[in-house]
């Protein structure tokens, strides 16, 4: 009985614990909505918490009417699909021949990969591959470097460690082949870092902005995050200007009055929400049994 | 764990010399595009309007995002009228690293638009620069509206010009001042607002009769503060605290040494610490000052962009209350001071930006005609205030725009595509732009003023120091003074916000005393002499 | 324990055949590796040549065949600075505050979570702690800001209504606030997000040995200390290693955003920002370029260190 009741506090506790931290975490997002949805004059008096002032929709037209907004979404949406199937594809089978002891070279491979991931040798010489290699202004600048993560590589590699060594014994006396077993019984069984890694690597592309503000120059190649980005560092910029000259200074602050905050956290929703859609999506995948099931059938 | 490192740098070595071998290989094509023969423009005259001209445009800023081309009337009249496209290169938020990879892959845009100085410098060192000396003369207005002085100071070593400006001017200009707040003024009685003394009881009367205002907003970043300096001593100016250097005589000299820094910032902590300056001075963002200007909920507003940020302040609050609103005064000065010696702004002639060719253009010349139109009064009137009939109609005897109803009327449209004409502006032309404006602010009954026109022909401009002289005194900041010339600026920043938060005045002339000594083992000294000698070098061009 | 052996005796015969016979006879297990070793050869490995820069006087111009050579005057210059001491400690000091309080809590807010047995509630939880990865730090900081501010500050209103201080406190603007207002805004911020990947490996343990301790009469801790806790502990310890082979990289963008009074330098300059603002902001690449090397050193030694201490565990990443 007693343990009964030391459990029921513990839940208590838990439930307690989940939904404040909620509450703290749900509130600035909402109250980007709220201003979002709220003049932008307005807004500049501040004191907007969890209902808009003055309600409009004007924020919202604005930015739907930027041509540049839509094609920018459709971009990202198509850089997110193909660079995400493609990179999680090929980092995977290539985690999963890292996983196999008996690789020869492993541990060489293995430090060839970590190296990668402290040094680097900057943007120029990057630059300079990407050019030769025909990337330049590209769509498939912003998928083919990114292709292979070490990163998510290792990630893999870790889960695949922890596969029942039964699962793939068995494989093997049916005569698959090392493609054979990893396509029809660890992908199966690997649900939940799938799924996990494929959100990392969407969430990834979707938010890179950088990549296609050095390579990509055609504009109607520009993913949404880039063109997000524009507007935030015009208005993070105006901040930093304090030493450059009255001229400027006033110059820069007639051409950001345009721009409010509610206009720019807008943006930042009709950038952001469609990536925030994927995880209630994929939360199936994390459910209990998934990979214990398949291993019974 | 051996043979792990070892075999971890055979395979670095291995890795690295590879990369070496290849990057060698591509690298040997590449240098024969980049000899380009310089193009010296004597290509024959052209015409703008005639020949179709393109070019691509760069902006070297993070901030800055150029609208698309022919979207709105203003450019669209332009590819129409000039047949002049532009096409934008973005600098997407990383104007930094997109430049850098741009000139190390030899592929420079036509147009480069940014701060004079160090990258300016090195295109032109590497001969990545179009001389415009030759089109100078063929092409009037830009010759005519900056002047020979102005141009002289825009030379590179070389003798040539190869700097386009933006807004430059003849004339004094700035957004700086005070603001009060004119209904606590009213409900204070009004009282004398004019010495350092005025504004420190002043703003102690609004602390006790306000407690939820703000007596004193200094802005963003703290601006506001650097307004005491100026106003502790005669012909102060607040870019003595940018440059960090104190003229006297002719030669420069320690800003921590100084006494009258030294006296306006212990006033500052005084301010600061009995809560009379907002106590978020240095950490504040720009919306959280506009909220509370806004609102009405400061006393005294004062930064480098009060003409601008105050405009919509006050026509929020006297769109409540006709007595609400703010008023631009004449800047704070200590007991004694000569009040018309006071400088809370400055302007010099060379403007803000330029805007430079590069070899990588194929018309340079046609370039340098649109850029030589654009900032003459028919570009002006177009970029500025869009093409005729909309919001001006005819002009006046000194080509100013005469604005039509609709320039009234239609402010929330108007607003829009000004900002959107600004991101276009690239050869501003200050004085053409300040005059008009006045004229067009004169044929306007009194009420009906923008605020910000007024404040500025009654209060900004007449308290805006001319620090031509003082202009590219600094260092390049890969050099070694550019070094020390950041060490000292991080000290600077450092001990100015310290001495804000110190607890007595002691304290803050040990802070000041500290950063001397910090500021000389830095080499000081040696930065100083470089900027002293380059401003002796600027005051002979301008008397020559 | 058997197969064990039997591999052993297994690899001990491999070994006699000639190298290339065992190649040969696992070219499609090589095969899975080598397309994408060929890709990080290509896009890692072919610029590593830039880390040469910080050897020279770079000049953009020239590039790297151009360039003068200058040995190893950019890092005497770095390890000379009166700065580097201060940047170090912070770096440092950062760090392990991160290691102390932002690396565990993913993980216990993914057992957290684990133990709610309303799928739902968990849903929309799991949902809502990650939406803060989205928002960028300049949204972050403006709020923190306004937040922390002193006039008007929800923080301040909200300590004075319950009169646990007579006047707001600036806390921006004071050194002993920020490691604290720092550490918070980015567990704030990465906590829902990080824990997914927990979430996904307690996904993957057996929900048969928690039924088995169920009936064995184990309350709910003492099944988190031995079943969520242990099935777990592979991907912990990767994450360790990797997150201690990081040590040198304190933040970036949220310490440059939330320490905006230069009063907090003494405290928040780590070394980052330290090469932003003396480099990269100066255009000095080949001094930026000087201390990325050496943060790149010094994070190889430490993860071999890290991963040398994980293999006695049994874990290792190599």
């Amino acid at each position: 009985m007693r343990t009964i009741n030391s459990d029921r506090i513990f839940i208590i506790l838990i439930y307690v614990f989940l939904i404040v931290m909620s509450f703290m975490m749900l509130y600035p997002f909402w109250n980007s909505v709220v201003i979002s949805f709220n003049t932008g004059t307005d807004t500049a008096l501040g004191g907007i918490t969890f209902w808009p002032r003055e309600f409009t929709l004007e924020n919202y037209k604005v930015v739907f009417q930027d041509k540049r907004m839509m094609s920018g979404f459709l971009i990202s949406v198509l850089r997110t699909v193909i660079g995400t199937a493609i990179s999680i594809t090929c980092t995977a089978i290539f985690a999963y021949g890292m996983s196999k002891k008996h690789l020869i070279g492993r541990k060489y491979f293995m430090i060839m990969c970590i190296i990668t991931m402290y040094f680097s040798g900057g943007l120029i010489p990057a630059y300079l591959i990407n050019r030769e290699l025909g990337l330049m202004d590209s769509f498939w600048v912003m998928v083919i470097p990114n292709i292979i993560s070490v990163w998510n590589m290792i990630i893999f590699r870790t889960f695949f460690l922890e596969l029942p060594e039964g699962l793939e014994e068995s494989a093997k006396i049916d005569g698959c082949g090392n493609w054979r077993t990893f396509f029809s019984i660890v992908v199966p069984i690997s649900g939940p870092v799938i799924a996990t890694l494929s959100l990392f690597a969407a969430v990834w592309h979707w938010n890179d902005w950088f990549t296609a503000s050095i390579y990509i120059t055609s504009e109607h190649l520009m993913p949404i995050q880039t063109l997000l980005q524009q507007i935030l560092s015009s208005n993070i910029m105006s901040e930093q200007m304090m030493q450059t000259n009255a001229a400027a200074q006033g110059h820069m602050a007639s051409m950001q009055n345009v721009t409010t905050k509610s206009l720019t956290m807008s943006t930042m929703l009709v950038a952001t929400i469609p990536i925030l859609l994927i995880y209630p999506f994929l939360q199936k995948y994390f459910t209990k049994g998934v990979m214990i099931g398949s291993m019974k059938e | 764990m051996e043979i792990n490192k070892k075999s971890m740098f055979l395979i670095l070595a291995l890795m690295l010399s590879m990369s070496v071998l290849f990057s060698a290989c591509s690298k040997g094509d590449e240098a024969s595009n980049q000899n380009k023969v310089v193009d010296q423009g004597d290509a024959g005259n052209f015409i703008l309007g005639e020949t179709p001209l393109n070019f691509s445009f760069y902006g070297n800023y993070d901030w800055y995002t150029m609208n698309p081309w022919g979207q709105d009337p203003a450019t669209k009249w332009i590819q129409e009228n000039k047949k002049v496209t532009v096409e934008a290169i973005q600098s997407g938020g990383t104007a930094l690293q997109k430049f850098n990879t741009m000139i190390a892959s030899g592929k420079l845009p036509d147009v480069i638009w940014g701060d004079r100085g160090t990258d300016v410098e090195k295109l032109r060192m590497a001969g990545k620069l179009v001389p415009l000396d030759a089109y100078l003369d063929k092409y009037p207005n830009l010759k005519k509206w900056a002047g020979d002085k102005t141009l002289n100071m825009l030379r590179s070593e070389d003798g040539k010009l190869y700097q386009f400006p933006n807004w430059y001017t003849k004339r004094p200009m700035g957004n700086g001042g005070y603001a009060i707040n004119n209904k606590i003024y009213k409900d204070l009685g009004s009282p004398k607002l004019e010495t350092f003394d005025d504004l420190y009881s002043y703003l102690t009367l609004v602390k006790e009769k306000y407690p939820k205002v703000v007596p004193f907003e200094v802005g963003l970043s703290g601006q506001g503060i650097d307004f005491l300096y100026a106003g502790m001593s005669e012909d102060r100016t607040v870019g003595h605290l940018m440059n960090r250097a104190i003229p006297d005589g002719n030669v420069l000299k320690s800003l921590f040494s100084d006494p009258v820094y030294r006296e306006s910032m212990v006033f500052a902590n005084k301010l600061f610490k009995e809560k009379l300056i907002t106590q978020d001075a240095i950490t504040q963002t720009r919306d959280q000052v506009k909220e509370k200007i806004n609102k009405g909920m400061v006393a005294i507003y004062g930064d480098f962009t009060t003409t601008v940020m105050g405009t919509e302040a006050n026509s929020i609050l006297k769109a409540k209350d006709p007595e609400d609103g703010y008023t631009m005064i004449w800047p704070f000065h200590k007991e004694g001071v000569d009040p018309k010696k006071v400088w809370v702004n400055e302007f010099d002639s060379l403007g803000w930006n330029v805007s430079v060719i590069t070899t990588a253009a194929k018309n340079p010349e046609g370039i340098f005609a649109y850029l030589d139109w654009l900032t003459g009064e028919e570009g002006e009137r177009i970029i500025f205030w869009g093409p005729e009939g909309t919001y001006w109609k005819g002009t006046s005897e000194s080509g100013a725009p005469l604005y039509t109803e609709t320039y009234a009327n239609d402010v929330e449209e108007r607003t829009k595509l000004m900002a959107i004409w600004d991101t276009f502006q690239w050869a501003g032309n200050t004085t053409f732009i300040d005059e008009s404006k006045s004229v067009n602010e004169m044929n306007l009954p009194e009420d009906k003023r923008d605020w910000a026109t007024v404040s500025q022909t009654n209060v900004a401009w007449k308290t805006s120091f001319d620090a031509t002289e003082f202009g590219n005194i600094n260092p390049l900041p890969d050099s070694d003074e550019g070094i020390i010339m950041q060490q000292i600026a991080d000290i600077a920043d450092q001990v100015r916000a310290k001495a804000l938060f110190a607890k007595d005045e002691q304290e803050v002339i040990a802070l000041l005393d500290k950063a001397e000594q910090d500021a000389q083992n830095a080499g000081y000294e040696k930065l100083l002499k470089f900027q002293t000698q380059k401003w002796q070098e600027n005051i002979k061009k301008i008397n020559e | 324990m058997k197969k064990d052996s039997m591999a052993a005796v297994m690899s001990h015969k491999d070994r006699k055949k000639s190298f290339w016979v065992r190649y040969i006879a696992q070219i499609d297990l090589q095969l899975m590796v080598i397309p994408a070793l060929v890709l990080i050869f290509i896009f890692s490995y072919l610029p590593m040549y830039g880390v040469l820069m910080s050897f020279q006087d770079y000049d953009i111009f020239g590039g790297f065949f151009h360039s003068p050579w200058v040995g190893f005057k950019h890092f005497k210059m770095f390890f000379d600075s009166p700065d580097f001491w201060n940047v170090m400690r912070n770096t440092i000091v950062i760090s392990f505050l991160r290691l102390l309080i932002g690396f565990p809590a993913p993980i216990i807010l993914a057992i957290i979570l684990n133990e709610v047995a309303h799928i739902r509630f968990k849903k929309v939880i799991q949902t809502i702690s990650y939406l803060p990865h989205f928002l960028s730090w300049v949204i972050v900081s403006g709020l923190a800001m306004s937040i922390l501010a002193t006039e008007n500050g929800s923080l301040n209103i909200l300590l004075e209504k319950f009169n646990l201080i007579n006047e707001p406190i600036n806390f921006l603007s004071i050194p002993n606030y920020f490691w604290g207002i720092l550490i918070s805004t980015g567990v704030w911020k990465e906590i829902g997000f990080s824990a997914i990947i927990y979430i996904a490996a307690i996904a993957g343990i057996n929900p048969e040995v928690y039924e088995a301790a169920s009936i064995d009469g184990a309350t709910r801790l003492k099944k988190i200390m031995y079943i969520t806790i242990p099935g777990i502990t592979g991907v912990i310890i990767i994450f360790m290693i990797l997150a201690v082979g990081d040590i040198l990289s304190a933040g970036f963008e949220d310490i440059l955003l939330l320490a905006k009074n230069p009063v907090l330098q003494d405290v928040s300059d780590v070394i980052d920002t330290y090469v932003y603002r003396v480099g990269i902001k100066n255009s000095r690449f080949s001094y930026a370029a000087a201390v990325g090397l050496f943060k790149s050193i010094i994070s190889i030694a430490l993860l071999t260190i890290a991963n040398a201490v994980a293999r006695k565990i049994g874990r290792s990443l190599w």
